[in-house]
Order: C-alpha cells, then sequence, then structure tokens
C-alpha cells in the first residue's frame, strides 16, 4: 500500500533551526526526509496549511508563512499548546512529522492586476508573509501594494528582517503601528490600533480594483472590518483565513465545520461575506 | 434485483455459507430485558439467534468506523522514525443489520469515501463488510416506540446498498439479492425461486406494517427548509439547548454521526500509537482550540450545529442522504427528550407558529 494513498499519515521531517520571532514565538525551518516529498510539498498556495505531529503529544494544524517562491520551508509557532510547547522543545537535527498542503489558500492568480492591501496584527503576519513575499516575488502582476501591520508593543513586532526589508523597498508601502510603549523601547513610529494607519496624512487606500487581506486577532479583526467598511470597500473584496480546531485537515473529523463549510477543505481562505454568512465567531 | 425463497429454518444456512467462506458473522443477540447487541454467530450461540430483536443501541457503525481505532505506530530508533500505518482487514458480514443502519453505513460511504479525501481505514473495512439486511416486521420487537424510518426513507425495507435482504413471510423467507456477492449465494440449492402469490405476500407485510409505526408525522422536509433557511428562532435553539444534559449520548448511538478525535498513546518502549476516537459535538471542549478561545461556548450553539450538519439542504446535496436514518435511538437515549424526532417537532411547531404570528 503507498503511503500517499493513506490522508492521515504523516511524513517525517528534519529540524534544521530555531529563530526567536518574539516572545514565545519561534520560527523552525525545516525539510522532509524524503527529497520527493519535499519537491510534492512545495507546490503549495500562500494561505494554505499543514498538519505538524510531535509523537506522543499529538498533531496541530499551522499556516505556513513561506511563500512557494523562496527555497525554504518553515513554521511560524507560539507556544500556546501541548503540541506547540513540545516543538518549542525540538533541537536541530530532531525529527518530527508533517502532513499537507491542505485547504484552499489565497487566490493570487485571480488577484493579477489588482492593488493588494494587507493588513496584519500580531503574530496575525504569518500566514500574510506568505502572500506578501508572493506578491513581491510577481511584483509586474500587481498594481499598488500597502502593508499595515502593527502589534501590541514594538517588541512584539513579527518577521522584523522582512519588515526592514519591506519598508526600504520601492514600489511597496510598508506602515508599521505600535498600540503602546514603554520608556525602554526605541520607537519613532506610529503609535495607537493599525486601523489609524488608514487616516494618517498621505495614507491613501485605493477601494476600487482592490482586494484587502486581514489577519489578526478577533478584537483587531472586528474593528479592521469596520474602518474597512467605512473606506467603502466591499463586502466580498476583503480575505482572511480563519482558525479552529481541527483534528484532520482533510475533512473528516468535523471539529473546524461552522454553517455550511469545513474551514480545512472549503478554507481556511475566506471573503468576509462568507464569513458572515457562516455565522460563527471568528 | 433477483429474488429466491427459501424455509424459515434455512434462515442461519445462510449464515453457516457466510461462514464457510471465511466471514465473521456477526448477528444481534438479545440480552436482559431491552437489551441487545451484536456479536459473532458462534456454534455455542448459534442456536440463540432470532431474526426479529429489537435493534441494538451501540450501532452497527462500529464495524467501519470502530470507536477507537489505531491509525498508526511510531518506533522511535536512534533518532530515527519508523512512522507505519496499521490496517485491519477482516472479512465481516453483518447478519441482520436493520434498514436504518443500510441506510446509515451508506451515508458513511458517502461522507468518508465520496469526496476529496478517501478514508483508507473505513475504506478496508468496508470493502471486507457484507450485509444481510433484514427487513423490520414484527410489532413490539423490530419496530419500536422510537422508530422512524418511514419518516426518514429509510425502512421498514431497504431498497438498496446491502449484498441480502431478508424478507420473513411466515414459513417461508424471501431473500433479495443486492450485490453480485449477494446473487453468487443462490447457487446453493436451499434457494427456490418465488412466485407471484410471494411477491403479492410481501407487499401485503409491508402494505400492513407501515400502520405500526408510533412516528409516523415526522416532518423532515419542512424543518429541512427551515434549517437550511435559517428561519428557526434563536429561542428555538435555546429551548432545544436548554434540555441537553451535555452527554453526548445522541452522537455515540447514532448510526450517521462521522466525527472523531485523534490522539497519541505510549504503546511500549520508544513506541507510539496514534488512535482516532468517537467524538462528540454536544461536548464543550469540541471547538475549544489551544489558548482557550472558544468560538462556539452555549450549549445552544452546539445543539444548533449538530442539527443543521444532519439537516441543511447543502449537506444533503452534498452526502445524498441526510445524516438522520430514523432508527430513533437518540429519542431512546436522549434524558433531555431532544433526539432528532422532538426536535424535528419543536421547531415545526415553533417555526409554524411564528409564521402565523407574524401573518397576521
Amino acid at each position: 500500500m503507498k503511503h500517499s494513498e493513506n490522508i492521515y499519515l504523516p511524513k517525517t521531517a528534519i529540524l534544521d533551526r530555531v529563530t526567536d520571532e518574539i516572545a514565545e514565538v519561534k520560527t523552525f525551518t525545516w525539510h522532509f526526509e524524503d527529497e520527493a516529498e519535499q519537491k510534492a510539498f512545495k507546490r503549495f498556495r500562500p494561505g494554505q496549511f499543514a498538519q505538524v505531529s510531535l509523537f506522543g503529544v499529538g498533531e496541530f494544524p499551522t499556516s505556513l508563512p513561506p511563500s512557494p517562491t523562496e527555497d525554504e520551508t518553515f513554521f511560524t509557532v507560539r507556544s500556546v499548546g501541548s503540541c506547540t510547547s513540545a516543538l518549542h522543545q525540538l533541537k536541530p537535527g530532531d525529527k518530527f512529522g508533517v502532513r499537507g498542503p491542505y485547504g484552499n489558500g489565497f487566490p493570487m492568480e485571480a488577484y493579477y492586476g489588482k492593488n493588494l492591501v494587507f493588513v496584519a496584527g500580531g503574530i496575525g503576519l504569518i500566514p500574510l508573509r506568505s502572500c506578501i513575499v508572493y506578491a513581491l516575488k510577481h511584483r509586474e502582476k500587481y498594481e499598488r501594494i500597502q502593508i499595515f501591520y502593527g502589534s501590541k508593543t514594538p517588541n512584539e513586532l513579527m518577521y522584523v528582517a522582512n519588515l526592514r526589508e519591506w519598508e526600504k523597498a520601492a514600489g511597496i508601502e510598508c506602515r508599521l503601528t505600535v498600540d503602546k510603549t514603554c520608556p525602554t523601547d526605541v520607537w519613532t513610529g506610529n503609535i495607537g490600533v493599525v486601523g489609524s494607519l488608514f487616516k494618517k496624512p498621505g495614507t491613501q487606500i485605493p477601494v476600487d480594483n482592490t482586494v484587502a487581506f486581514v489577519c489578526g486577532p478577533p478584537v483587531m479583526f472586528r474593528f479592521v472590518i469596520r474602518d474597512l467598511l467605512d473606506l467603502g470597500f466591499q463586502e466580498r473584496n476583503i480575505v482572511s483565513t480563519l482558525e479552529r480546531y481541527m483534528k484532520c485537515g482533510v475533512g473528516k473529523c468535523g471539529h473546524c465545520c461552522i454553517g455550511v463549510a469545513y474551514v480545512c477543505t472549503d478554507g481556511p481562505v475566506f471573503t468576509y461575506e462568507q464569513i458572515k454568512r457562516l455565522g460563527e465567531d471568528i | 434485483m433477483k429474488a429466491r425463497i427459501i424455509d424459515r429454518d434455512d434462515v442461519l444456512k445462510i449464515a453457516d455459507l457466510l461462514r464457510g467462506q471465511g466471514y465473521d458473522v456477526i448477528a444481534p443477540f438479545r440480552g436482559r430485558g431491552r437489551d441487545t447487541f451484536f456479536e459473532s454467530i458462534s456454534d455455542e450461540n448459534r442456536e440463540r439467534f432470532e431474526i426479529h430483536l429489537p435493534n441494538p443501541y451501540y450501532p452497527p457503525k462500529r464495524f467501519v468506523f470502530p470507536h477507537m481505532e489505531r491509525l498508526l505506530t511510531v518506533r522511535k530508533s536512534n533518532g530515527d522514525l519508523l512512522i507505519e500505518p496499521t490496517y485491519r482487514e477482516t472479512k465481516r458480514a453483518l447478519f441482520g443489520i436493520r434498514s436504518c443502519d443500510v441506510a446509515g453505513i451508506y451515508h458513511l460511504d458517502r461522507f468518508y469515501l465520496g469526496r476529496d479525501f478517501r478514508d483508507i481505514y473505513y475504506e478496508k473495512r468496508r470493502q471486507n463488510l457484507f450485509l444481510v439486511n433484514v427487513v423490520c416486521t414484527t410489532l413490539g420487537e423490530d419496530i419500536n416506540n422510537e422508530c422512524f424510518c418511514v419518516c426518514a426513507d429509510t425502512g421498514p425495507a431497504a431498497r438498496d446498498h446491502f449484498d441480502l435482504q431478508l424478507m420473513d413471510l411466515g414459513d417461508e423467507v424471501m431473500v433479495v439479492a443486492g450485490s453480485a456477492a449477494g446473487e453468487a449465494l443462490f447457487a446453493d440449492r436451499m434457494f427456490k425461486k418465488g412466485t407471484d402469490a410471494h411477491r403479492e405476500k410481501r407487499s401485503a407485510i409491508l402494505n400492513n406494517v407501515r400502520k405500526h409505526f408510533k412516528n409516523t408525522t415526522s416532518w423532515f422536509s419542512a424543518t429541512v427548509r427551515y434549517v437550511s433557511q435559517g428561519s428557526i428562532l434563536d429561542k428555538t435553539w435555546e429551548e432545544i439547548g436548554n434540555r441537553c444534559l451535555e452527554c453526548g449520548g445522541c452522537t455515540y448511538v447514532c448510526p450517521a454521526c462521522t466525527c472523531f478525535t485523534v490522539s497519541d498513546h505510549e504503546a511500549g518502549p520508544d513506541e507510539i500509537e496514534r488512535i482516532r476516537i468517537w467524538d462528540a459535538c454536544a461536548l464543550a471542549g469540541f471547538t475549544r482550540m489551544a489558548g482557550g478561545h472558544n468560538p462556539r461556548r452555549a450549549v445552544h450553539d452546539r445543539r444548533n450545529r449538530r442539527f443543521f450538519r444532519k439537516l441543511a439542504h447543502y449537506f444533503i446535496q452534498r452526502e445524498l442522504t441526510m445524516a438522520c436514518v430514523g432508527c430513533g435511538r437518540c429519542a431512546a437515549v436522549c434524558h433531555g427528550d431532544v433526539g432528532m424526532p422532538s426536535v424535528v417537532e419543536m421547531i415545526r411547531r415553533a417555526t409554524t407558529e411564528s409564521e402565523t404570528h407574524e401573518a397576521q
């Protein structure tokens, strides 16, 4: 029996290195032991996710922050439950299990010729990083690209190296903000919630022919949606990715089923118009 | 479909034929009181077999989707991982599965095998399963107060998805083949050709049997419409939720429920096993994520979820059948009386009343 026919069977992955991001959040760069698996996996789309196995502890779903156009495969994970804590204990060279990629992902090709607005809060940048890197790699396919990113404090900004690069890069507007600072922080940027960036002098967000990607904690999501709707965005032009408790990732275990959708197979990417119809909290 | 006639005394010979072909033949047996249970037919219990008895509460679903099943084992040695799936391929025949449960297995087939991803564990069990359906014809034995297959359109006589169907005609039994494997058994000399008189007798018995169901007016079609349109009032769901004791019993006895959870366990030194276990959407932790966020907190949200998943038109279209087969088990086990027939009735009343009220 070929292993690829078993939808629940993880493949062995090897941890290459661990990078600290912010408190409790680390990036784990890894590759499949089997080269063919690695090659097959690399066909993922931005916005898809994978199931990560820590044998003896369990399995958890996690988004894919790399763009398929990048060489390396990695996860960025906050230590919050038993599985994620176990992943944080691993050392380079350790082996664990991965299966995927799963889910629909963002239809990046369908957005060719459009303006892209990325709005992220905190670790909500993890899934959007994939889209941003992908869009910048295919820069000529898109019109304006804007990034609005906020975290609670300057120490909680994710992917700092990427942020610096995006701030400097020509052809994209990257605006950062933090909710608050403490006296020891060196922060000369904006202070306020991420929505406050929309109203800054000199900031102009095109509404026509634009897709807005929104990802962040539930409270940030609610306010950003309100702000975008106020700006004149249509609900179907706002996209996000949902998080749910999942056991299988392939539409069988039933845990992530909301309304008429299985988040794992029909999502995790939905338009705000769809999210509203599903009838459950973000 | 081809049909044959056998003497009533020869029914067990069919089980013997299957045993001869290497099947583990499993039939319902009588326990104490109302209790019945599925057990392998052996030389020892063979004589206690009965064709008509109450359907076991613990559904035969477990022979294709066990309540607890090992998915894989992982051995760790010198830092390497040896990940091995574990499959069970026992040849099994369910001898005396009721029509509602045949419909339940067909629903599971559509769910586990009919979509983007095929569940290989289910598939291997299903491929090795032979179904001998018994038509329910005896009031107080096969047919109980909770039965409402006539409303779910699954019984008392299944129309398809079985290998053989047995219909008690009194001194004789009509055997209908629903598959090539079933028809192959007709080669045995005990199977005789039927006459028009047999067919007429079958129709007459079925027409009469239908009148014995206590619950014949479960308004499924109206409820499916209300659920799909979202026209059921929050207060109706709250009322249903208030009566739910959150035991999860309805899902554990349901032949059409599919949800499971997965957990890892130590299986030996440097060896772990990953198992899946039936799960229930009635339980509060069903949607709780690491870190504690739970998008579905209130019990009525969870009740709403269960009945929406079973009755929404979208899912019926996708799986071709409702995820309710009318077996009545949930009605029998629910302490709060919010099994499927009651819920359908509560929804019908509340929604019809509110529509009448609005019209005034």
